[in-house]
């Protein structure tokens, strides 16, 4: 059951609507406020041109034509709906109709005897005249009151309409809002319960419930992938450490029961030795890319000149690699760099190194390139071997991948792997391509501005 | 010399101070933290080896306190931690070296002997000399019996690590480290690449004795 107001949902409908009421209310206020004002302004400025016109007609032309005129503008076909009267010295009334005593001069109200409503009040203008009249120009103040409230009742029907419109838009915007988040809330449960493949569905519209759910999904993603890692951790320790521990306990069991010399048991033990050496290698190695994949290096992340570093491990390998028989040419752009562990990107272009001189035959040229454009730095090692085919590119990047082709070659099938986790916590990624002829591996990473 | 060995790991203690007595050097033992603080505290060591994870106190606490307690002792690290964070936070505990579990023993006696301290001339000298060898780090000039030698920059550290610990051993590992800023063995033959680089320039045209020894499975060491 929906509690309209446990949910934030319906609370912030609501609120909306009830803020969308009361700027309503202030509106009607305003408004009422201001057009009374102007409407009494009005009437004020009709009695005083009124008044100016008789006080006029009563100096140019004496009392007769004044009390004519006031008679004129009192006959029934009159459209002006003001009301007269003239008094002389003594108060007494004598001209107009107007019923009612002697006001003081200046604006005022009124009360009078209207004939067919009885006793009412108005509006007056009371002006001084020369020889001691004093003229009266009054107008009935219910026009400005039936002004008045035709603007309340307007805003009122109008404040309704907005309460009733507005609690019908929170209901269905609150509902709205419920079953968006529903449709969110609905697979984070199942993942709860086991069902860690399903993801939270993305509607076309790339809304902000969209961008929700496309940020949950990627780190559902992460999430799945380390825990894939761990799951992959786990079974290549099972698999592929069978196969030296098992050629180490050979080695040990050769030992004890060859020729009972002096001489032959240090031979097996020297050999068991280089074969632990070789297991605690692929311990270290299978670690590192745990570690490195972990995403927990990043934390120690600084500022690395990527031309020094490519320039500084060319001149260190240039000679070996020259000693193997192969050469290294080396093209480095300057002013590279980005944030990143340089041991790790030591490692990642060391590892490429090696595979380009353990993988191919000597007299290969193999070449490493660095170079940028605005937003990316490209470290590419390519050699003009014998390359691998399209269909295992992407094998060989996996854990413990090792081609039919280079099963005698050393090496624990670790190497790219470990240049591909050293790329992606970089933020980055490795492609593999043809150099035609050869093999050509790039490192695409993000570059830090200068 | 006098070494502390605070480990509690009976069989990696117990081969470590074989190891280290075959050598001459008298070993005190510590098996908990507590031990070994009150151990570095009240008596004098040439060197300790520490361990990260020890029952009661930690490696990294214990070594702290000490610095705290100004005792200055080099201390080797042992741990069995071999991250970048775990290495990072040991030195910045105070441990003058990092060595990662499990080690070749061979490895461990040829890093203890190059932390003993040396004398504090040597440590910020510009100028070293061993046999008819001498380095000038400042005009970055090598001689040999007065012959100028032209080397590579790699090269010259090289020399360089070899010469300030003339008559010790110093590992690949130790290489890597101290010349390249490597702490992982990138499995490769850079240190004797450039090592043999090194010596055929040393020995020179005229066939000059080489001045560098092999000391297979373990490291080099310079003829002092």
């Amino acid at each position: 059951m929906i509690r309209p107001f446990g949910s934030a949902a319906y609370r912030i409908a609501f609120t909306y609507s009830a803020a969308f009421a009361l700027a309503i209310v202030l509106l009607g206020a305003i408004v009422y406020v201001a057009a009374d004002a102007d409407f009494r302004h009005q009437q004020d400025v009709g009695l005083a041109v009124e008044t100016r016109d008789l006080a006029a007609s009563y100096r140019e032309e004496g009392l007769a034509d004044l009390a004519e005129a006031i008679g004129t503008r009192e006959q029934p076909s009159a459209t002006n709906g003001y009301g007269y009267a003239l008094f002389d010295r003594s108060g007494r009334r004598v001209a107009g109709a107007l019923r009612t005593r002697r006001p003081a001069p200046g604006f005022g109200t009124i009360p009078f005897i209207d004939p067919r409503e009885g006793p009412d009040i108005a509006r007056a203008l009371t002006t001084d005249l020369p020889g001691g009249y004093r003229l009266v120009v009054a107008q009935d103040t219910e026009n400005v009151e039936r002004f008045d409230r035709t603007i309340l009742s307007l805003f009122g029907v109008a404040f309704g309409l907005v309460v009733l419109l507005g609690i019908g838009a929170a209901l269905l915007l609150g509902g709205y809002l419920r079953r968006r988040l529903e449709r969110l809330s609905a697979p984070a449960r199942a993942i709860v319960t086991g069902d860690l493949d399903r993801r939270m569905p993305v509607s076309a519209g790339h809304d902000e419930f969209d961008q929700l759910a496309l940020a949950l999904n990627a780190m559902l993603d992460r999430i799945a992938q380390l825990l894939d890692n761990l799951r992959q951790v786990s079974s290549d320790v099972a698999h592929d450490l069978r196969t030296p521990l098992a050629r180490l306990r050979g080695q040990l069991e050769a030992a004890i029961d060859g020729p009972r010399e002096i001489a032959a048991y240090r031979t097996g033990l020297k050999r068991a030795l280089v074969q632990s050496d070789a297991l605690l290698g692929l311990f270290a190695a299978i670690l590192r890319i745990s570690e490195i994949e972990g995403g927990a290096v990043k934390r120690t992340f600084a500022r690395i000149d990527l031309t020094d570093l490519v320039t500084d491990l060319c001149d260190s390998f240039a000679p070996a690699i020259a000693d193997n028989g192969r050469t290294l040419a080396c093209d480095t752009a300057p002013g590279l760099a980005l944030s990143g562990d340089r041991e790790l990107l030591a490692q990642a272009l060391i590892n490429l190194l090696d595979n380009a001189q353990h993988h191919t035959p000597p007299g290969t040229h193999i070449t490493v390139a660095a170079a940028g454009d605005a937003v990316t730095v490209r470290l590419t090692v390519a050699d003009d071997g014998p390359g691998v085919a399209p269909e295992d590119r992407e094998r060989i990047t996996r854990r413990f991948a090792r081609l039919d082709s280079s099963r005698g070659t050393p090496g624990h099938g670790l190497g790219l792997n470990l240049v591909v986790a050293v790329a992606q916590v970089h933020g980055g990624a490795v492609t593999i391509d043809d150099n035609r002829p050869g093999l050509r591996v790039t490192m695409t990473l993000p570059r830090l501005a200068e | 010399m006098r070494v502390l060995l605070a480990e509690d790991d009976a069989e990696t203690a117990g081969f470590v101070a074989h190891g280290l007595r075959e050598l001459g050097h008298i070993v005190t033992p510590a098996a908990a933290g507590e031990d070994a603080l009150h151990l570095g505290i009240v008596e004098t060591f040439d060197v300790i080896v520490l361990d990260r994870m020890m029952p009661g106190i930690d490696g990294i606490e214990v070594l702290r306190r000490w610095r705290a307690a100004g005792v200055t002792t080099p201390v080797l690290m042992l741990t069995a931690l071999g991250g970048i964070a775990d290495r990072v936070s040991g030195l910045d505990a105070g441990a003058d070296d990092y060595l990662v579990k499990p080690f070749a023993f061979a490895e461990l006696a040829a890093r203890l002997a190059a932390l003993r301290r040396r004398p504090p001339i040597s440590e910020v000298a510009t100028r070293l000399e061993v046999g008819d060898i001498a380095l000038d780090m400042l005009k970055r000039q090598v001689r040999r019996a007065g012959r100028e030698i032209h080397l590579q920059p790699r090269e010259l550290a090289l020399l360089e690590l070899l010469m300030r610990h003339a008559g010790k051993v110093v590992t690949r590992t130790m290489f890597l480290e101290q010349v390249w800023g490597f702490h992982f063995d990138p499995q490769t033959n850079i240190v004797e690449t450039h090592l043999s680089r090194l010596r055929s320039k040393l020995k020179g045209d005229d066939g000059a004795p080489d001045p560098i020894e092999t000391l297979r499975g373990i490291g080099y060491r310079m003829r002092a």
